[in-house]
């Protein structure tokens, strides 16, 4: 396994995100995709309740309607920073990946904050064309949301 | 009690109608608040005792500043106790729930038991004789600061106060009706979400009995026909509004009235690529769809479709709060209903596609107000002056005015 083959998938990622391109992000998925951010506190205890969950790409995509048309925020963008990957090959064609994420995000007045630290927790498939996350577990350490998330970590 | 010489503002002459901006910036009046509201004759929520199970769980929370640790002894009884040593103010436990035996603080080994008596002072008799306590030093005059604690269908309450009158009856009628629809078999916790607002605590309670903003704000709501105020509803109010429930009925929807309006959250070319986030179960009887349950002075409790919630607003200052979600459903959930529930959740919390923009709301408000002049301040006149439960008709805000007779009541102003 190719360990770039990762490191581009996270790279799209960020791109999608922080470059407010958030309609490539569901298609960094597969159909039957899991996302889930789980605050340590909840991870911790075996607690279910996740901060936000999408159980199908449908769901990522109905993320982006929420965030262009439906929801009320500041505006905002977020910087990712990503380190520390590693990769684990389960099968032929399946990889558990973990890595180290910090998200900063500035609003529209200016400020800044470092608004989410914590780990990624993903399944990876490696199709022909490029990799796509089949499960992607955000686990922030802080408990605390501060206001509201509206963009995906 | 604060003592002041001259009334900390002058409320606006127009009365219940206008709330002065002041009251949520002010550090006085905050100060006053802490004693005349959180020290004073109410009920606060502190948490579920399917939280605390068994002999020995605990869970911290707060009260207004004040740090609180709720525990259950080994004979099941559960008591409310100040999360403070009561030998130099150390907070005693910083955890947010779990199993002990004891509570040491962690400063000089001050050992509290679970019902907050003080049973060991380290070094209390010296050390080779010298020092240590007074030979006087009474252990059972040290012990935690304890509050009245009252338990009602599971969801435990404490208060300061020695006047203020039982919880039921604090409750009222309608209230507790609404908690025994709920609270009505065994409840398991599901998760908790906590929510930093850039707001004083009180813009958060208006908002939570606002049936007016509900609509309007909430695009996904009002887009995907969850809750209009065109669907059968009302809005109860007890204790002279100091509590109120707003609910509404789906399957009663009328047509009409929202579409043509310009008003934002109507949006007509959208839809759910996956629209199973909105499936849901009928679980109770009378057709009630959306709930929100607000009960002075920082509870929320809440049902849209089949999620449940408490939520506490923890002030954090004048300008902060910390808004706590505990997230439950019944121990005897079938599997497809607790993934439901789960599945739901996107609904609500910090991230919440209908919940999100009450955590911003009340902070475009804190920044719009600052810099008002001393007499600003906000127009309550939806419905009139009146203070008074609605069926039908939501389009009100009694239940704002409502809130504010119990808060001016408390503070004497």
């Amino acid at each position: 396994m190719d360990i770039r083959v990762i490191e581009a998938l996270h790279t799209r990622y960020i791109r999608a995100i922080d470059d407010d391109q958030l309609e490539d992000w569901p298609g960094l998925f597969t159909e039957n995709c899991l996302y889930k951010v789980v605050t340590r506190e909840n991870f911790e205890q075996g607690l279910p309740l996740a901060v936000m969950e999408c159980r199908s790409r449908g769901m990522l995509q109905d993320r982006v309607t929420g965030y262009r048309r439906i929801n009320v925020f500041e505006p905002q963008r977020y910087s990712h920073q990503i380190s520390g990957l590693t990769v684990e090959s389960l099968d032929e064609r399946t990889v558990k990946c973990r890595s180290n994420y910090l998200v900063v995000r500035t609003v529209v007045d200016g400020a800044m904050s470092l608004f989410s630290a914590g780990i990624y927790l993903d399944k990876v498939v490696i199709e022909p064309d490029g990799a796509l996350f089949e499960e992607r577990i955000v686990i922030p350490d802080s408990r605390r949301i501060e206001t509201l998330l509206v963009l995906p970590l | 009690m604060v003592k002041s010489e001259k009334p900390l503002l002058e409320w606006p002459p127009e009365g219940i109608t206008r709330t002065p901006y002041r009251v949520m910036s002010d550090p006085e009046i905050y100060r006053w608040e802490q004693e005349r509201i959180f020290r004073g004759p109410v009920w606060n929520y502190l948490c579920l005792e399917a939280e605390i199970p068994g002999p020995g769980s605990f869970r911290t929370t707060y009260i207004g500043d004040t740090p609180v640790i709720v525990t259950r002894d080994k004979e099941g009884a559960i008591h409310a106790l100040v999360n403070r040593c009561a030998h130099k103010g150390a907070m005693l436990c910083l955890e947010a729930g779990g199993k002990r035996q004891s509570f040491t603080c962690v400063y000089h080994a001050w050992t509290y038991d679970l019902a907050g008596r003080l049973t060991g002072v380290a070094f209390q008799h010296g050390v080779n004789g010298k020092g240590g306590m007074p030979a006087e030093f009474d252990l059972a005059e040290h012990g935690l600061e304890r509050l009245r604690c009252e338990s009602f269908q599971g969801l435990i309450f404490g208060t300061f106060s020695t006047a203020v009158e039982p919880l039921e009856s604090y409750l009222g009628p309608s209230m507790t009706s609404q908690i025994r629809r709920v609270f009505h078999k065994p409840v398991e916790v599901l998760g908790y979400h906590h929510q930093v607002m850039h707001n004083n605590w009180k813009l958060y309670m208006e908002n939570s009995r606002d049936a007016y903003h509900a609509t309007i704000l909430h695009a996904f709501f009002t887009t995907f026909k969850l809750n209009r105020l065109t669907m059968d509803g009302g809005l109860t109010l007890e204790r002279g509004g100091w509590h109120s429930l707003n609910y509404s009925k789906g399957a009663t929807l009328r047509e009409g009235s929202y579409e043509g309006t310009g008003i934002r959250s109507v949006i007509e070319d959208i839809g759910l690529a996956d629209p199973s986030l909105l499936e849901r179960r009928q679980e109770f009887d009378d057709g009630v769809t959306v709930l929100i349950q607000s009960i002075f002075p920082t509870c929320v409790h809440q049902q849209i479709y089949n999620t449940l919630a408490l939520r506490q607003v923890v002030p954090q200052g004048p300008g902060r709060a910390e808004l706590h979600w505990t997230l439950f459903g019944y121990k005897d959930d079938d599997p497809a209903l607790r993934s439901m529930r789960l599945k739901q959740s996107n609904l609500i919390g910090p991230a919440g596609f209908v919940s999100m923009e009450d955590g911003a709301i009340g902070e475009y408000v804190q920044r719009g107000i600052a810099g008002a002049g001393m007499d600003a301040s906000a127009v309550i006149e939806m419905g009139g002056r009146e203070i008074a439960s609605t069926t039908g008709s939501r389009a009100t805000e009694a239940t704002i005015r409502g809130f504010w007779t119990g808060y001016r009541s408390l503070m004497g102003l």
